[in-house]
């Protein structure tokens, strides 16, 4: 081989080797890409509900409520709105059989009772007359409108009915089949049905262990730096912490778990299931993050300003509090919603210690069971029900938000108020 | 009454603030004071609220158990087991609280009553204590004060104090994860021969079901029932997949922003490929369970091969996504910091960009490379929900990765989700399997850190 | 009677000694220079006066450094008052990332000068005035002291040590980083401070240290090889190395 060919071959050598890192980097970008398109293109419809509008005769008799009397709000609470309904889901096909009624009724959600009851309370001049009313649909048929789910496998495959599609459809072209905006996503807790479900609870157990976990972690951990970095005198102890704070920080989360269920739960006996013990589990996880980024951001407050303190005649505790802790607190705060960040977005630990027990109410306080917006995507994804799919993918996007939003929250602090020594 | 107590401390602690500061202003108007006023507030505050709350904590949480201790004591003659004497103490203060719905015996009221009783005493008891001392140490220090007090140096003192006791929390976490994991797994090899677990072949923890206490402490319930090699293997295994996933497109995309991204490639391409790092894993997991795992099915099916949902390859594969961008920020950092004058000897003798970084910079950058590939991997072990939802819950002993196999965080979750019964082999193998993975990340982790380091200083 | 008094002064950085043996006097409202080549220990000696060595950890001082006839190595002695009492300048200007009047505020504040709002107005423009920058700043003074230049800097740096009325003032080459014109303001500014204020500097430019001082010190590998005033240094020294130095055959 002469010089010239070994030359050529050492260009498509190195060519090789430039695609190569290419090809990583696009493939690195494509796995995020499918990645999040996957989530957005099945959790947008969660955001759609699907409603059934139809006509229902207030009917004195049907209420058993006495026809000649405006009913009280307390009549139409002692008011019976089973049955109601039912003989209203019979007016939507006139001859159903025994069977086909109860069809009729599952395709709307089990909460009709106290969507018919609510309607009458909030318009009392109904009574006694025909209106439309918005009724929510059953997971199976929602799924059906948003084209999630397939028609044309054989109905006993199909969780809807061909009696039920029919129905549907019938409404459908009357153009009694709306889709609205999901609010109830937003405000509802938990449920067994999908179409009820909503992310109200375990937001709020998301909410108040992240404030808990705040609240321990960020204190103690930057008072911590503070020692380590301004105090402490270098000998072995401090070494040893060192050492420990950085291994603490890669120990793998359900550790921290099994810390929270074997100390916080079995020896001092806290509450399980709430996010108060849940903040705790994650405020343990946090505190290395944060001490780390405090003490790097100590760090990087220069000598001189220290000095310049010190030879006014500060002592060092007013050198770290009237100047240092100052200059370090964007840098820490950023590592602090960093380490929230990622604490919000923890599975593992809060499976342990029971948050996540099935919460169908919103918790007011941090002592409530709760679940958190990562344990409510692992229950849903878990259940069988083809509504839930879309609702994780959603939960997922809420959840998204809020980490790019804390993320660029930090970047922020970090960008605008943090001080560049040259 | 204890949140009354506790801001009945705070008030005062800062009223006395003012008292304090007002006293040394006064004495300013004639002599010269050591510290500024403040300080003189700050130093009857802490005098005031410290000893009171050190108090107040401590009796706060001995106060349970000693009420617990005289309520018992009336039984401890009676031969009663640790677990009975419990329920019993459970009735009695569900009792006390009117929520009881069993048999009520005389005993039961009579303890009742007992407990309440002592309740009071030790509330009131509280109080006036706590707020003697309070007063106590409060006027000692008000008598304290004069011109030539020193104040600011004790109120710094006592914040360094604090501060120590801040640092000391890491430490305090250490050995409570160690606590925690030692104490149920040293349970756990009372019943279980740690023979048995290291190298017994099948884990079937849901066979390790007991009826009653008696059975509990049989060994020969268990036999065959907690043997670790299918975990510790799957764990590998699965390791292995996600490493194969990320050290190629990690390792190459962090050599490319590192050598050839331009400036703008660098400042975009970096941060979203971080990215991924920042998602949750839960969703990694959903994705591997709802996406990857039916894809790879579905793909199979096609090839004629049987490939299960749940298989080893999605549940790895999804992971190794995860890791990518640790090993490619890391090895871009390593990277950058080898010093130019290598890459400029390299070039002075005529190699091309791609022999350089083959021939010298690797080769420099090694052990910091290698430290990065050795965190991935205590991550890839360490990670819990993709697995928990994407693999398979059985342990198979398998290195097929189409079939599905199982990992220690896996069955960790899989054994405690739900009610957890301490005491009970099943629970205790839970916390033995977390000790086993706390000592692998460790060990993987220090030799990494001291990997790196040793490279961070040849060089700096 | 001298203003301060080093006696046997020893000056370890762990192992290693830095000082040796030192032995100064140092006379009140005079300006005295510290010259010698760069690490012959002159920054160090300077540190010793108050006390700034004590924030090295490794750094150990022994023998006795006496100001106004008060051992200030002892080992109860509060640095807080020292520093009070000996105010320093380094050789990068340091102003802290806040405004011009919360830089030289901070001082009296910390020691409780100042009662009232006026009283510190006062200290804050007669400060600036004393070191010759309020005509420059009066308009400005609640915009951050590090959008100076860096002459103005290292003349707010004084402002901001002379709000406390040091009876001392310690300056570690203080003219380093600065240009001629600035350094020319800053030698004047000495010249004045010295009325009220004892001065020490430190300084690796002979010119300057003729130019501004009354005393001299010769330091050279931690020894102090000769003192006295900065004519008969500079003329008639008596020691070969401190000729050899000033004609510049060596540092």
């Amino acid at each position: 081989m002469n010089k010239e060919e070994r030359l050529i071959k050492r260009y498509k050598a190195e060519k090789r080797f430039r695609f190569y890192g290419k090809a990583a980097i696009f493939m690195a970008l494509l796995f995020l890409v499918v990645f999040l398109t996957k989530i957005f293109s099945t959790g947008y419809t969660a955001f759609q509900k699907t409603w059934l509008v139809i006509p229902v005769n207030y009917n004195a008799d049907l209420l058993y409520l006495d026809p000649d009397k405006k009913p009280t709000t307390e009549d139409i609470n002692d008011a019976d709105f089973y049955e109601f309904g039912i003989e209203t889901f019979i007016t939507l096909d006139p001859d159903a059989s025994e069977d086909q009624i109860m069809e009729l009724k599952k395709m709307f959600a089990f909460t009709f009772e106290r969507e018919l009851k609510y309607y009458l309370l909030d318009n009392p001049d109904s009574f006694g007359k025909t209106v439309d009313v918005k009724l929510t649909a059953s997971d199976d048929l929602d799924q059906v409108f948003k084209g999630n789910y397939p028609r044309d496998i054989p109905e006993n495959r199909r969780r809807a009915s061909d009696y039920q599609l029919k129905i549907f459809d019938k409404l459908n072209e009357d153009g009694r089949v709306i889709s609205e905006f999901n609010a109830s996503f937003f405000t509802n807790a938990d449920s067994r049905e999908a179409e009820l479900a909503g992310i109200a609870s375990s937001f709020m157990g998301s909410l108040f262990s992240i404030l808990v976990c705040l609240s321990i972690a960020f204190p103690v951990a930057l008072l911590a730096a503070v020692y380590l970095e301004e105090f402490a005198p270098k000998n072995r102890f401090t070494d040893f912490i060192e050492v420990n704070i950085n291994n603490l920080a890669a120990v793998p989360s359900i550790v921290f778990g099994l810390l929270g269920l074997g100390v916080l739960l079995a020896v001092f006996g806290l509450p399980r299931s709430t996010p108060l013990v849940g903040g705790i589990t994650l405020s343990l996880m946090t505190l290395p993050t944060i001490i780390i980024a405090a003490r790097a951001s100590l760090k990087a407050v220069p000598p001189s300003i220290r000095e310049a303190a010190l030879a006014m005649g500060a002592s060092r505790m007013q050198t770290t509090m009237h100047h240092t802790v100052p200059l370090a607190l964007p840098g820490t705060l950023s590592g602090t919603i960093i380490g929230l960040a990622q604490a919000l977005g923890e599975t593992a630990p809060l499976i342990l210690i029971g948050m996540v027990a099935f919460v169908n109410t919103i918790p007011g306080t941090p002592m409530d069971p709760a679940a958190s917006l990562p344990v409510q995507i692992y229950i849903w994804a878990e259940s069988a029900e083809r509504g839930f799919v879309e609702k994780v993918s959603a939960c997922i996007m809420v959840l998204l938000f809020f980490l790019i939003f804390m993320n660029l929250g930090a970047q922020l602090i970090r960008h605008k108020f943090e001080k560049k020594w040259n | 009454m204890n949140s009354v107590i506790f801001l009945t401390i705070v008030l005062l602690a800062l009223s006395s603030y003012f008292f304090g500061r007002k006293k040394a202003i006064l004495i300013q108007s004639n002599k010269r004071l050591t510290a500024l006023p403040k300080f003189y507030g700050y130093y009857l505050a802490i005098w005031c609220g410290a000893p009171a709350f050190l108090l107040y904590a401590l009796w706060s949480i001995f106060e349970p158990s000693i009420v617990r201790f005289f309520i018992l004591s009336d039984y401890s003659s009676q031969g009663l087991l640790e677990g009975e004497l419990n329920l019993f103490y459970e009735k009695v203060k569900s009792l006390s609280r009117n929520q009881y719905s069993g048999e009520l015996t005389a005993e039961l009221q009579r303890s009742a009553e007992k407990y309440l009783n002592f309740r009071d005493i030790a509330k009131w008891s509280k109080v006036v204590i706590v707020l003697s001392l309070l007063i106590a140490s409060t006027g000692y220090a008000y008598t304290k004060i004069s011109n030539n007090t020193k104040t600011r140096e004790p109120v710094e003192i006592f914040l360094k104090g604090v501060f120590f006791l801040s640092s000391l929390a890491a430490i305090l976490t250490t050995i409570g994860i160690i606590f925690s994991l030692l104490f149920q797994t040293i349970e756990f090899f009372q019943v279980i021969p740690l023979f048995d677990f290291v190298f017994g072949m099948h884990w079937y923890p849901a066979k390790a079901f007991v009826r009653d206490a008696s059975e509990a402490l049989d060994p020969s319930m268990y036999s065959d029932t907690f043997g670790a090699v299918p975990i510790f293997a799957g764990t590998f295994f699965i390791a292995l997949i996600a490493m194969c996933v990320a050290i190629p497109i990690g390792l190459l995309s962090g050599i490319y922003m590192a050598e050839y991204a331009s400036k703008r490639l660098r400042q975009y391409a970096k941060p979203v490929i971080e990215i991924l790092a920042g998602i949750p894993t839960v969703v990694y997991g959903f994705f591997a369970a709802l996406t990857v795992g039916p894809f790879l099915k579905d793909l199979g099916l096609s090839l004629g091969l049987e490939v299960s949902a749940e298989s080893a390859l999605a549940a790895g594969g999804v992971m190794g996504i995860m890791i990518i961008p640790f090993i490619s920020s890391l090895s871009d950092d390593v990277i950058t910091s080898v010093p130019q004058n290598l890459r400029d000897g390299s070039y002075a003798m005529g190699a091309t960009k791609s022999e350089t970084i083959k021939r010298v910079i690797i080769p420099a950058a090694l052990p910091g490379i290698v430290g990065s590939i050795l965190l991935g991997v205590s991550r890839a072990i360490g990670e819990t929900m993709i697995v928990v939802m994407a693999s398979g819950l059985a342990a198979n002993l398998t290195l097929n990765p189409l079939e599905s196999t199982s990992t220690i965080t896996a069955q960790i979750v899989v054994i405690l989700i739900g009610d957890q019964q301490f005491g009970d082999p099943k629970t205790q193998a839970a916390f033995a399997l977390g000790l086993s993975l706390f000592i692998v990340t460790l060990v993987l982790n220090i030799v990494a850190l001291s990997v790196v380091k040793k490279y961070r200083e040849k060089y700096e | 009677m001298n203003k301060i008094e080093a006696k046997n002064v020893d000056v370890y950085y762990g192992a290693k000694q830095a000082l040796f043996d030192i032995n100064m006097d140092i006379e009140a409202n005079k300006v005295t220079a510290l010259i010698g080549p760069s690490g012959c220990g002159k920054s160090t000696f300077l540190r010793c006066l108050n006390r700034m060595n004590d924030v090295i950890d490794i750094c150990k001082v022994s023998g006795v450094v006496k100001i106004n006839d008060y051992d200030i190595n002892q080992k109860d002695t509060d640095v807080v008052r020292l520093r009070e009492k000996v105010g320093m300048i380094f050789q990068k200007p340091n102003p802290f990332p806040k405004t011009i009047y919360e830089n030289i505020s901070y001082g009296p504040e910390i020691h409780g000068i100042a009662q009232s709002k006026s009283e510190m107005d006062n200290i804050v423009e007669e400060s600036l005035r004393k070191a010759a920058l309020w005509e420059e700043v009066k308009d400005r003074i609640h915009e951050p002291g590090t959008g100076l230049s860096g002459g103005q800097q290292q003349r707010l740096c004084i402002a901001r040590t002379i709000s406390i009325k040091p009876e001392v003032i310690l300056m570690d080459e203080p003219c380093s980083a600065l240009d001629p014109i600035a350094t020319a303001q800053i030698e004047e500014l000495i010249d004045e401070l010295r009325k009220e204020h004892t001065i020490i500097i430190v300084t690796h430019s002979m010119s300057q240290a003729a130019r501004v001082s009354q005393n001299t010190g010769f330091f050279h590998l931690g020894k102090l090889i000769e003192v006295g005033s900065t004519d008969k240094i500079f003329k008639n020294p008596t020691q070969q190395q401190t000729q050899d130095y000033i004609t510049g055959r060596f540092g």
